[in-house]
């Protein structure tokens, strides 16, 4: 039984380190705290209902549209929303990214209506049974596939060099802009990519459950998640969601179902008090 | 003879408040070193801001004036465009990419750089500054503050640019060092043609570096001239109280 | 933080003061009777507004001026603001179902409730700041819910927890118009109140704290204290506005201390304008009433047009929802001061206007 609540919690953990590294993503690239990832699994997931089953997409161009889709969203939100801010205060910010999630919300639930729509997609169904485990083809597609995003994106991040111009954006922006880089542009290209990796793990949750508004509370675990593994801290944010995947699974199941999100935010409340910089953050200088 | 960098009467505000610069002008010819002194307050940051598409993001405007670089009007284009027009930044503070290492640093440099010729650009990099070389692999933030400052002066010279801006790059280092690094600057400015600007508050320093220089007061030009005019202007004395009679260290 | 200089004479600020009264003295007599002196008023001249939308709106105001006083002027940005509510609602469950004592008594139990919850809640301010703070605030909504949902399963059921019409002695509190009688005084006394702390020595040192925390550590402010006093102070406003609260809906479930109630203020002292009292008022105000202003609006519109029908009727609440949150969008980009710091602007161009020869 163990081993099962442990495979469950890793893979939806891998769905979740998606969305945390989404998150982070965006926050290194311009110190945004958005509480709007939560809001863009949501349209994620409603990506794939308007791909799948009102315009009747093959899977893959459904693919291409959800990504293309999402990442328009990343990019016109920053274009228009962020840009105008920055520089400001923070509660403004995260206030517009907040005001931005309820926004989000009421468009959707006015298009589609408030209850949840089912999401069929291609996607293997069924079981696998691994000795005495079982475990869903579904969930084991979304792990593999939201692992293969993650390291993509790293290999993005490490390797290119617009991934080397987006890293010197975020470590500094002033210097980034003295060296020629446009970083108007890097900070939409972090805000796509934040994204669409929300979407994908929307699509993803949109059919192991149901796409509903309702999952946002779901991708708001990627803000827990990207704490207690470190802010700054782009393996850390992965790192974050894995815990965060077995946590909840295995307080749901040991406990009760209700106390999940209760365990991930008293473990947030310690870390906070014990080790603010997370597990793999490093230590910020000057905290006052 | 051309100017490399051409200001005309530029006058500049912050949040639409008094001006701090007003009616500034100033050349750079080609292959030329010019100094712009003046003390604290005087309004160089501000010219090099106008200049280097930086003074939106310090919330100030030009009000009145142009600049050109190369005959093309220049005046209020992003920072970005600059940089592959062919304007090399080297700011106050050095600025360089601590988390990265000193190899990426120089590399996001040549980001304006064809493919091609990336390579090239690194290896001229190292062969004027070994330092570099030594420390490739290193994150820049552990590092020196004159090797800091050369890794800076890297970052900005490997693009090739035709026009440099040095803003203060005495501050806070060790006179040798400083003096090592400004020899590498009339190098460069030697074998590459690139016309020099430096912001200097070293007076003594700069004026024996560059070939004419500018001095600010209050956000006008009150002085101009080759180096060896300006030195032994009565301006110069009275702008820098107590430093004329003062000997420095001659480079 | 600014001396205004009195330019005008005191006797038009006691017209004003007395003009007020009368409004507010008149207002529950006019939305009860649904007439002015005697002549009849339609719902529309009345703006659909009720008696129990301005009860709501007040209660509220002690939600927007609590927070105010905690984000907009000691600087402490807090999203758990609907933990203290629930705070209050759990001490009167306990002290009136439970230990049975009277309402004022309650009240102040749920002051007091609330105090020690707020103190506690700023603890992380001692350890971290800005962003890692707020996100302590999160968790700490999430654990007090958390706490009220366990309580309401242990003692009650999934219906609720229900509270018992208020007493003061024998006086009840059963009608819209004694709600209005308890709670519009209440509202009064602690906008004076804390108007009257942030004159204090300890209030402005805390504005000075929420400027620039070095400088004011400097003056030799304790600025750890302030901050755990402010918390307490304002999560024991919040918590007899909670406790209030769950007596006037005289039913409530952990659902109605949600993270969506706490995001409802910030949004009040926003668009009301952050660290002006008055703004909060405006805030609140505007939040509680604009939404049945437009459902009164709606009727006619949405008999003629289909799609209007849709939106103004069937998805009523989602599209309150979008204006609003619009709304503080907008405000936060093109008027980030609020409706305050508009006001401001205004009175400044009028004055100058005014003394122009």
């Amino acid at each position: 039984m163990f081993e099962q609540v442990f495979f469950s919690g890793l893979a939806l953990g891998s769905i979740y380190g998606l969305v945390a590294l989404g998150f982070a993503v965006i926050f290194k690239a311009t110190d945004v705290f958005n509480f709007a990832q939560g809001m863009f699994v949501v349209c994620g997931a409603y990506f794939a209902v308007t791909a799948m089953s009102i315009l009747q997409l093959p899977f893959p161009l459904a693919i291409v549209f959800i990504v293309g889709a999402a990442a328009l969203l990343g990019v016109l939100i920053h274009m228009v929303l962020i840009q105008p801010l920055s520089g400001r205060p923070m509660l403004s910010v995260i206030m517009l990214t907040i005001a931005l999630s309820i926004s989000l919300r009421s468009i959707i639930e006015m298009v589609f209506g408030p209850q949840g729509r089912s999401l069929t997609t291609p996607l293997p169904t069924g079981v696998l049974m691994l000795g005495s485990v079982r475990i869903s083809y579904l969930h084991l597609t979304a792990a593999l596939v939201s692992w293969v995003c993650m390291a993509g994106f790293g290999l993005f991040f490490k390797f290119t060099s617009v991934g080397l111009l987006m890293r010197a954006s975020a470590d500094n922006h002033e210097a980034a802009v003295v060296s020629g880089v446009n970083v108007n542009t890097m900070n939409r290209l972090a805000w796509g990519i934040g994204s669409t990796l929300a979407a994908v793990g929307g699509l993803f949750l949109g059919q192991l459950q149901i796409a509903s508004t309702e999952l946002e509370g779901i991708g708001l675990l990627a803000l827990p998640a990207v704490v207690i593994g470190g802010m700054q801290s782009i393996p850390g944010a992965i790192v974050g969601g894995l815990l965060v995947g077995i946590i909840e699974q295995m307080a749901s199941t040991y406990i009760s179902p209700k106390s999940s999100d209760i365990v991930i935010y008293v473990l947030l409340l310690l870390i906070l008090m014990v080790r603010p910089w997370g597990l793999f953050g490093q230590r910020e200088l000057g905290r006052v | 003879m051309s100017s490399v960098l051409d200001i005309q009467h530029l006058s500049v505000a912050y949040n639409r408040k008094g001006l701090a610069l007003e009616d500034v002008s100033l050349q750079v010819p080609e292959g030329g070193i010019v100094a712009l002194l003046g003390a604290n307050g005087a309004g160089k940051s501000t010219l090099i801001r106008a200049v280097t598409g930086l003074l939106g993001l310090h919330h100030g405007q030009i009000t009145g004036g142009q600049v050109h670089m190369m005959g093309q009007l220049v005046s209020g284009m992003p920072a970005h465009r600059l940089v592959r027009l062919g304007m090399g930044q080297v700011p106050e503070g050095r600025l360089v990419f601590k988390q990265l290492s000193v190899e990426d640093n120089l590399l996001v440099g040549a980001a304006v750089l064809p493919r091609a010729q990336v390579k090239a650009g690194l290896e001229a990099v190292y062969q004027l500054f070994p330092r570099l070389l030594e420390r490739r692999n290193q994150a820049a933030g552990w590092m020196s503050g004159g090797e800091q400052q050369m890794l800076a002066l890297g970052r900005a010279m490997i693009a090739k640019p035709k026009l440099l801006l040095v803003d203060e790059l005495s501050l806070g280092l060790a006179p040798l060092i400083v003096i090592e690094i400004y020899k590498q600057l009339r190098v460069i400015g030697a074998t590459m043609g690139t016309a020099i600007l430096i912001v200097e508050q070293n007076a003594h320093l700069a004026l024996s570096f560059a070939q004419s220089a500018y001095l600010l007061q209050q956000g006008r030009v009150v002085l101009s001239g080759s180096a060896q005019e300006v030195s032994a202007s009565p301006e110069m004395k009275a702008s820098y109280l107590g430093e004329a009679k003062s000997g420095k260290v001659a480079p | 933080m600014n001396k205004t200089v009195n330019t005008v004479p005191n006797l038009s600020t006691w017209l004003w003061l007395l003009l007020w009264a009368a409004i507010l003295a008149y207002l529950p007599v006019l939305l009860t009777e649904r007439a002015f002196f005697g002549i009849a008023l339609t719902n529309k001249q009345l703006l659909n507004l009720g008696l129990t939308q301005i009860n709501l709106m007040l209660i509220s105001m002690l939600g927007a001026l609590s927070l105010n006083y905690l984000t907009g002027c000691a600087g402490l940005i807090s999203i758990g603001h609907a933990a203290f509510f629930a705070t209050g609602a759990m001490a009167a469950a306990i002290f009136d179902h439970q230990l049975g004592m009277p309402f004022p008594l309650v009240l102040l139990a749920a002051a007091l409730a609330g105090a020690l919850t707020g103190t506690l809640a700023g603890l992380p301010s001692l350890r971290v700041r800005g962003l890692y703070f707020v996100l302590s605030t999160l968790a700490v909504h999430y654990v007090v819910t958390y706490v009220f949902l366990e309580y309401q399963f242990k003692y009650f059921d999934v219906v609720g927890i229900p509270y018992a019409t208020p007493r003061i002695g024998a006086f009840e509190i059963n009608t819209p118009v004694r709600w209005y009688v308890l709670l519009l005084p209440l509202v009064i006394l602690v906008y004076l109140g804390l108007k009257a702390s942030l004159k204090s020595r300890e209030g402005r040192a805390m504005l000075a704290m929420r400027d620039h925390e070095l400088a004011a550590t400097a003056m030799g402010v304790d600025v750890r204290i302030l901050r755990l006093k402010a918390f307490g102070l304002s999560s024991a406003i919040a918590s007899v506005a909670g406790a209030l609260f769950a007596y006037y809906l005289s039913n409530v479930t952990s659902e109605a201390f949600n993270i969506n109630f706490a995001i409802q203020f910030i949004a009040m002292i926003i668009i009301g304008g952050m660290g002006s009292l008055p703004g909060a008022l405006v805030g609140a105000a505007i939040w509680l009433l604009l939404p049945s202003i437009i459902a009164g609006l709606s009727p006619d519109a949405s008999s003629e047009n289909e799609l209007l029908s849709r939106l103004l009727v069937e998805n009523r609440a989602q599209l309150v929802q979008l204006i609003f949150s619009v709304l503080v969008i907008v405000f936060l980009i093109f008027a980030p001061g609020g409706v305050a710091g508009l006001s401001t602007r205004l009175k400044n161009r009028w004055m100058a206007w005014r003394n122009s020869p």
